[in-house]
């Protein structure tokens, strides 16, 4: 058996502990946003309109006695996503809703995470289907990220504005600094 | 001596005031100019064969292109309005393709072109690299190019006029 020489193999080696050792354990932890106010804008037309809202995590208020300075986000899905009417007008004329998350970052890409379509008539609110492959975990380590709604209409809306509110829970994992 | 000393330190401090009025102001303007010539693209666009239509907005500061008008809106098999059956992630392929944003994550830059972003192909799943450059306010080129931009391919979107009430 032809044996490796140590120049071969140690630098992996000192590469592999050097990662281990960095690397903290990892901890699972629920992170729920209730309430986000989703604003369309009018007028608004016949199809797809778009709500975004600016949102800044504040995982050591939401983590409390469990974080630990210097936390990273390894990764964050979302694990339920939950739409209901914020104005008189209720789901009228709306056909679907998609959620999809979005940073500033050039690095990081704009993910679909879930949806209703069609959406069941006679709701006040309604539960979207999760994709739980969406992988959230770049937008949620960023110092702020953008929650947007997609709201298909059947019809024209020439006057006011509407308004959704969401409600979401990510599961986020965090790793903690050796 | 002591006289010309005040004259310079008086020069200094003029100047000193110039540059802390000129900085800020050149830097505000900078910023100014590239988020209006960025919003140039904002609006709603029609690609070279007419099936879809495409309305960019920006989000924070990238821009994005959803699909808001299709020539044919239904699948002709079922009837019912066509979804993104095509999508690589199984569990999306029930969302609206009208709505859907074909165009993702470009960011404007100084020589006047949007880059970094992606624009996805309905018809095959296959989300491509992409280039956005503005022949003229009504004219875009698309660039979609896997690896090297010089192999890719470019479709000529026009503006359409929105509606008004």
């Amino acid at each position: 058996m032809q044996h490796l020489r140590p120049q071969t193999w140690l630098p992996f080696v000192i590469f592999s502990l050097a990662f281990i050792g960095c690397s903290g354990p990892e901890t699972v932890h629920e992170y729920k946003v209730e309430n986000l106010e989703i604003v369309l804008a009018g007028p608004l037309f016949e199809g797809p309109n778009a709500g975004q809202f600016e949102l800044t995590l504040d995982i050591p208020g939401a983590l409390g006695d469990a974080y630990a300075p210097g936390m990273k986000v390894a990764d964050a899905r979302l694990q339920r996503a939950e739409v209901s009417a914020g104005d008189s007008l209720g789901f009228a004329q709306v056909r679907s809703f998609v959620l999809s998350f979005a940073s500033d970052n050039e690095a990081v890409a704009m993910e679909e995470a879930a949806f209703v379509n069609p959406l069941p008539e006679g709701l006040e609110r309604v539960a979207l289907n999760v994709a739980p492959e969406a992988e959230l975990g770049p937008h949620a380590a960023e110092e702020k990220l953008y929650v947007v709604l997609d709201v298909d209409l059947s019809e024209d809306f020439w006057d006011g504005d509407r308004l959704f509110l969401l409600n979401f829970e990510l599961s986020l994992t965090l790793q903690s600094k050796r | 001596m002591t006289r010309r000393l005040g004259i310079w330190a008086a020069m200094a401090v003029i100047a000193l005031g110039m540059l802390s009025f000129e900085l800020p102001s050149e830097i505000n303007s900078d910023v100014l100019a590239q988020k209006t010539a960025g919003d140039e693209l904002l609006g709603v666009w029609e690609p070279s064969n007419g099936r879809a239509r495409v309305k960019i907005d920006r989000i924070g500061t990238k821009y994005y292109g959803r699909i808001v008008w299709l020539l044919e809106p239904n699948d002709p098999e079922t009837g019912e309005p066509k979804t993104d059956i095509n999508n690589p992630d199984a569990a999306l392929q029930d969302v609206p393709l009208k709505g859907y944003r074909m165009l993702k994550d470009f960011v404007f830059q100084e020589d006047g072109t949007w880059t970094e972003g992606t624009i996805y192909d309905p018809l095959s799943g296959s989300t491509y690299n992409c280039v956005i450059k503005m022949t003229d306010e009504n004219t875009l080129d698309i660039r979609g190019y896997i690896g090297v931009q010089a192999l890719g391919r470019t479709d000529v979107w026009k503006r359409l006029a929105m509606p008004k009430r």
